[in-house]
């Protein structure tokens, strides 16, 4: 067996026994509660109706539709981000870092494998929670199911893209909350998961640009919300490169970012 | 090629960097844990790496093991450059280290040694017997399914020597591997690093059991400062020290006559002699002197009518050799 597919039964195994069903719930609180408070809002103060501005920005009004798509793909994208930007920093602070580099096994299997298991994980949590937002009235539809798969792959290759570096950076700092939360912060802020980038000052839509997980919410978009007209393959394809991108730079300075940390344990 | 972990002039330093205003700088020279070593763990015998706490031990292992780049110097592992070849080389050795957690909590023994084993791809054939064998070896074959959280300091000690064998590897870093352990298994474990020297792996020991290494090391280096202070058998070691034999003689009854006696015969050796008594009130006397007194020491008492109600003798230690060298570098050094 290799060593992703052993990555993958371990993360399983300890996932089962270290967290509780509430933690489940904890996590899907939040997409929820972003879900609940956008309905309020477009009931109570928008009076069931979105501005001229939102349907040219979008091709599309419906709102709920838009913000049920952009929590699930936040939390998809943070839960994803968790698991895999931080599988070594973890192993680094619960000591078995050092055992998994004694080990001839090469870095991107592992990073694949645990990739794996938080895909099935964050699945279930994805379901569930649209699931929570079709009782609350949401109707969602799948425009087209095969950009659905492509918006899939897109956003997973944006965020194991992102969290590799993501990864190196908390190894070398050797913390984890501020790294995470300035990532997740500036996400939430410049992708377009609750509101349109158009809305943005050229500067930081420039910025949200740059991130892979932009376009991967481009795709998922053209791929769930009728009315939209929007090719959604050069959109994958920018997608898919800057993913690729922000890998390869991870990849390249995780030894280094690696060696920082077993030189700050070496002292210790 | 060369066969044995053969390493020549290593060196690390750690920059240090300390808080200047608002900024922190590099300070003027980084610290040196491993200067200029020149080591070579053959295979087939127990090497010992001995040195007082902050000599240099760990990061030398460390670097072996291809965690840590040496800032100077070469390792090469079976003629494998340890920098070069560093996967090649993972492949060859493992590191047992005592203390520290290396295995996962929230896993089973059996769960953990399998992710290793994947990890060291072990065939598949091969890793369920390893794993059994392995369990049995270190006495986890009843607790091979329960959570290493469960675990006993002991039992996880032992599993962490399990996960250090499951590569086969022909060379075995111990970093004080009987730390925690009980007396029994401690014995087991030692008994398990001869055999494997014995079957042709090249083992690394550091401990701060003195008796284990003078029992395992067939060669010991000893280091402090991250240099080279001496290098022999334990038994070579032990003869390079200053340190003293010690006589310890009890009277049965004081006797100022035999007093006078030991006193002349200290005088007389230059040895170093206190009086003092025993936890029964009885005279004891001990004397320190690089030659075993002994003989002169018995002789001298009996002719003089005393009568021996104890008599002890110790000659110098690993132990001493080691304070005694790292003690003349330390000086030297100042």
């Amino acid at each position: 067996m290799s060593v992703m597919a052993a990555t993958f039964v371990r993360n399983w195994r300890i996932t089962l026994r270290a967290y509780p069903w509430t933690y489940f719930v904890g996590t899907l609180a939040t997409g929820v509660l972003t879900i609940g408070v956008s309905m309020l809002a477009y009931r109570a103060i928008g009076g069931g109706r979105v501005g001229a501005s939102f349907t040219a920005a979008t091709g599309s009004a419906d709102y709920l539709g838009y913000v049920t798509v952009g929590a699930a793909a936040l939390t998809f994208t943070t839960r994803m981000v968790l698991w895999v930007a931080k599988a070594q920093i973890t192993e680094y602070r619960e000591g078995t870092l050092e055992s998994q580099l004694l080990t001839p096994a090469r870095r991107l299997p592992y990073l694949l494998g645990v990739t794996a298991q938080a895909l099935s994980t964050t699945a279930v949590e994805i379901t569930v929670l649209v699931a929570v937002a079709t009782a609350l009235g949401v109707r969602l539809t799948v425009a087209d199911p095969l950009t659905l798969l492509a918006a899939t792959v897109a956003a997973t290759v944006a965020v194991v893209g992102m969290s590799v570096p993501l990864s190196a950076l908390m190894l070398a700092a050797g913390e984890a909350h501020i790294t995470q939360n300035t990532l997740f912060t500036a996400m939430a802020l410049l992708c377009g998961f609750t509101f349109p980038t158009s809305y943005l000052p050229d500067a930081a839509r420039w910025l949200g640009e740059a991130l892979p997980v932009t376009w991967a919410l481009r795709v998922l978009r053209a791929a769930t919300l009728p009315g939209t007209d929007v090719d959604p393959w050069p959109a994958f394809a920018v997608c898919v490169v800057l993913g690729g991108a922000y890998l390869l730079l991870g990849l390249s300075i995780l030894d280094p970012a690696e060696r920082r940390a077993l030189h700050r344990s070496a002292r210790a | 090629m060369s066969t044995g972990i053969v390493t020549t002039d290593l060196r690390k330093t750690f920059p240090v960097r300390r808080w200047q205003g608002w900024r922190r700088r590099p300070a003027a020279a980084p610290v040196a844990a491993v200067d200029g070593l020149s080591l070579r763990i053959p295979p087939g015998q127990v090497t010992g790496l001995l040195g007082l706490n902050g000599a240099g031990k760990t990061t030398t292992i460390r670097i072996l093991s291809t965690l840590l780049r040496p800032t100077g110097g070469t390792v090469s592992v079976d003629g494998l450059d340890v920098v070069e070849h560093a996967r090649e080389v993972r492949r060859r050795i493992n590191v047992i280290s005592g203390g520290e957690r290396m295995v996962y909590d929230r896993l089973t023994a059996r769960e953990n040694l399998w992710y290793f084993g994947q990890l060291y791809d072990v065939p598949r054939a091969r890793l369920r017997a390893r794993i059994d064998e392995l369990l049995d070896l270190v006495g986890l074959t009843e607790a091979a399914q329960v959570p290493v959280e469960r675990f006993s300091r002991g039992m996880r000690q032992r599993l962490v020597i399990a996960r250090g064998l499951i590569n086969d590897p022909a060379y075995l870093l111990l970093d004080e591997p009987t730390l925690g352990l009980d007396a029994p298994i401690a014995h087991q474990l030692r008994a398990l690093i001869a055999q494997l020297a014995a079957d042709g792996v090249g083992v690394l020991l550091t401990s701060h059991y003195l008796a284990e290494v003078e029992q395992l090391c067939r060669h010991v280096y000893l280091i402090a400062r991250g240099s080279l202070v001496a290098q022999g058998s334990p038994a070579q070691l032990a003869g390079q020290t200053v340190r003293r034999h010690t006589v310890r003689l009890v009277l049965a009854v004081a006797d100022p006559a035999v007093t006078a006696v030991l006193r002349a015969l200290a005088e007389r050796h230059g040895a170093e002699l206190t009086v003092d008594v025993d936890d029964e009130g009885r005279p004891r006397f001990t004397l320190r002197h690089p030659q075993d007194l002994v003989g002169a020491v018995v002789t001298a008492v009996v002719q003089a009518g005393g009568a021996v109600a104890g008599l002890t003798v110790t000659p110098p230690t690993l132990e001493d050799a080691i304070l005694t060298l790292t003690d003349a570098q330390a000086v030297a050094v100042r």
